[in-house]
């Protein structure tokens, strides 16, 4: 049989083009579906943060979260709770997620024009990264809002700055204390001084703890008489009802607080020669004073505590001690 | 009273007429589209009219068109890009151009497009054949020609309208993007951000429902209005009058319906 | 061989199984001859164009008319027209082919013997072909 010369007379490959034409749309309409998927992130795991609101208005699904101006979240869906405020479940992209730290703050922009805008402020990169579900509170407000309050606070700080730079301001006065306490270290009796007030207070310090060891003194001189006349009352105060073990007693208890005086007026040497040391440096001083001071109040009040304790005791040794009523014991 | 009469049948008439009519469309509609997914529909015969109603109504007009629909979104992209800025609103103004060309204007330009130039050829060809007896000569040597000639076309028309639609969108979206961003990639993680905003799965869904909602009316309209059409001469430019109007009215609802759906 | 109006219509009626060749069933305007003979194979069996082509080509050349071959309806005489609906009809060999009204078809051709002639070239493409004509034509048609 013949063949039919021409094939196709009106068109030239007519199902080639079509086929083309096809395949084009179709590629091009899968791709498209595919990287609208891909933007909307169904090939990244996100993961979700959620921002707790008192107020939502002006935010919408989709919304973006920003960081640093760029878009690294968006809104997926939000939600009233009972107690009427509104989470805010925002996705970011697991890439994403380093930019937000447990520190960052997270707030909620209204600006005078266009939409809401919902940003993460992190100051310090290193914290820990903020985990996944992790709850944040979105600090609202809009900028006319914010502005007057931002103002007030400003000033207030501005004037407590103000307050403290006066002449007259408290700094400036314990500054100048401080000033005339560092003087008065400089003087004969060093920190002493400087720290109880005056060369005349100081002085008496010292004569207090002179006073402290002739009573040390003396009362070394009153035990040993305590002890000769016990040596001479021995039978005298033997098989007498009671006496003896209150005597024995008692002196142990001299005893005891003979030991706390010694310690304390060791411990008044030590401070005094730390102070002697810190009259060399001036600086050294200065930082001393608080330390120094604590323990000069300690051991006045040990040295006090010493001195009653001793006048209670012979109180008491007069009291159950009938033949030695001329002892006398001078307390400084 | 008589002129009353008279009056109210031919009202009467002729919206019993124009009744007739959409329902000869709904019931050609529908089965055009159950012949198309009847696989024992695609013979030799069939696929190659569908081939050339594609080869006609897309491939032909696809370089003119690609350049007016290139046209058309730079000059768009162009002015609502600058106005934006001038506003301060440039964040919004991709996301503006995606939404009105993309989503709504480039769909619906391109509907009006085929519909004007194939859909009127389509209109008075079918009103032709039917006046000229034609349609039954085709029946008579034993080719059904709602399978041979109608049904391909509607597909094809449908195919070419999504083809048309999908290549205009795309050349908009490069656009918008060199308008926005240059000739640099920095911008396209942003570029994807606003993508992922506008095309939620409801838009991406309503666009090729539009799509394909558009390529149907654009071939099932004018074929049914030219199979309706009595069989004297003077009635094709009747029906053709007739099936553009009707393709007129059909289109804007379907554009408005899809505006309403994902807007109210 | 029939003939008259009212028992024509009948004819044609009672045998739709006939492939008929009429005035009343043109070719598809926008396709050319060979296109109008090749559409009903591939719908009916689904060949291919190509195939379709060649056994619609292979008829035109029995009857020494290829040169019509990618004419279109409005560019062809009576009888290229005439020859392309036969074909149409012959094609798919069926068991009737009904030529009505001939002298409609051929209005410029002494069309007995030309139809003589081309039923001839085609024989045994089709079981019967029956001509409906006027009862008036009658002479023109040599005695068989």
């Amino acid at each position: 049989m013949e063949r039919a010369p021409v094939r196709a007379p009106l068109i030239k490959n007519l199902e080639f083009k079509v086929g083309l034409l096809l395949t084009l749309t179709l590629l091009v309409i899968v791709l498209f579906i595919l990287y609208t998927l891909y933007a909307r992130g169904a090939f990244e795991r996100a993961r979700e943060l959620i921002l707790v609101a008192p107020n939502a208005e002006g935010v919408s699904v989709g919304m973006p979260l920003s960081f640093s101006g760029f878009p690294i979240g968006q809104v997926a869906r939000m939600a009233l709770t009972e107690n009427g405020e509104v989470r805010i479940v925002v996705e970011v992209k697991e890439k994403d997620a380093r930019w937000l730290r447990t520190s960052s703050v997270f707030t909620l922009e209204k600006g005078f024009i266009g939409g809401a805008k919902i940003r993460a402020f992190t100051t310090n990169l290193k914290d820990p990264q903020l985990p996944d579900r992790a709850e944040r509170k979105l600090l609202t407000g809009d900028a006319t809002e914010e502005i007057p309050v931002l103002i007030a606070k400003v000033k207030a700080i501005l004037e407590n700055v103000q307050g403290m730079t006066a002449p007259d301001s408290s700094i400036n006065q314990s500054l100048d204390h401080v000033r005339t306490v560092t003087e008065r270290m400089t003087g004969e009796y060093g920190v002493m001084e400087g720290v109880l007030g005056g060369p005349d207070k100081a002085q008496r310090l010292v004569t207090a703890l002179d006073r402290a060891n002739s009573l040390l003194t003396t009362l070394n001189g009153v035990s040993l008489k305590v002890d000769s006349v016990l040596a001479k009352t021995d039978q005298r105060v033997f098989g007498t009802d009671g006496t003896l073990a209150r005597v024995d007693q008692s002196i142990a208890g001299v005893n005891a607080i003979l030991g706390d005086v010694r310690d304390s007026l060791k411990k008044a040497d030590a401070i005094l020669a730390n102070a002697q040391q810190a009259t060399a440096n001036v600086t050294a001083i200065t930082a001393d004073v608080k330390g120094a001071t604590a323990d000069l109040a300690t051991l006045r009040t040990e040295v006090d505590d010493s001195i009653r304790k001793v006048n209670h005791l012979i109180n008491e040794i007069n009291k159950k001690w009938p033949f030695a009523r001329d002892v006398e014991i001078k307390l400084p | 009273m008589p002129f009353l009469a008279s009056l109210l049948t031919r009202r009467g008439a002729a919206t019993l007429n124009w009744l007739r009519g959409w329902n000869g469309l709904t019931r050609f509609g529908a089965g055009a589209v159950v012949e198309a997914l009847t696989p024992s529909f695609y013979n030799s015969a069939t696929r190659s009219v569908v081939q050339k109603q594609i080869y006609f109504t897309a491939w032909q007009i696809l370089p003119g068109y690609g350049l007016f629909a290139a046209l058309l979104s730079f000059v768009i992209i162009q002015i609502v890009v600058s106005k934006a800025r001038d506003f301060g609103l440039s964040d919004y103004a991709l996301e503006m151009t995606m939404r009105v060309l993309v989503l709504e204007l480039l769909p619906l330009i391109t509907a009006l497009f085929v519909a004007l130039r194939s859909g009127a050829a389509i209109n008075t060809e079918v009103a032709l054949m039917n006046i000229n007896n034609e349609i039954k000569a085709l029946r008579e040597a034993g080719v059904d020609p709602m399978r041979f000639e109608f049904v391909p076309r509607v597909i094809g028309g449908m195919i070419s309208v999504v083809s048309l639609i999908s290549f205009s969108s795309i050349v908009a979206l490069v656009l918008a993007y060199l308008v926005v961003y240059g000739w640099q990639l920095s911008g396209f993680a942003d570029f994807t951000r606003v993508i992922a905003k506008v095309f939620v799965p409801l838009a991406m869904f309503g666009l090729i429902l539009k799509a394909l909602a558009f390529g149907l009316a654009v071939t099932v309209i004018p074929i049914s209005a030219g199979l309706n059409a009595p069989q004297k001469l003077f009635f094709a430019p009747i029906s053709v009058l007739q099936g553009m109007v009707r393709l007129f009215f059909v289109l804007m609802i379907i554009e408005v319906a899809s505006l309403a759906l994902q807007y109210i | 061989m029939l003939a008259d109006g009212a028992a024509r219509q009948h004819l044609l009626d009672e045998h739709p199984q006939a492939a008929q060749v009429s005035v009343g069933l043109p070719l598809r305007a926008n396709l050319s001859v060979l296109e109008n003979i090749c559409i009903v194979p591939q719908y009916r069996q689904n060949l291919g164009y190509e195939d379709a082509a060649d056994q619609a080509w292979g008829l035109l050349g029995l009857l020494g008319r290829t040169d019509c071959a990618f004419k279109r309806d409005p560019d062809l005489d009576h009888e290229e027209r005439f020859i392309a609906k036969l074909l149409r009809a012959v094609v798919l060999t069926p068991p009737i082919i009904l030529i009505d009204r001939p002298g409609m078809l051929l209005p410029d051709t002494h069309y007995p013997p030309f139809l003589e002639r081309t039923l001839d070239s085609l024989e045994g493409r089709f079981a019967q072909c029956w001509i409906v004509d006027y009862q008036w034509n009658e002479p023109l048609y040599a005695p068989r």
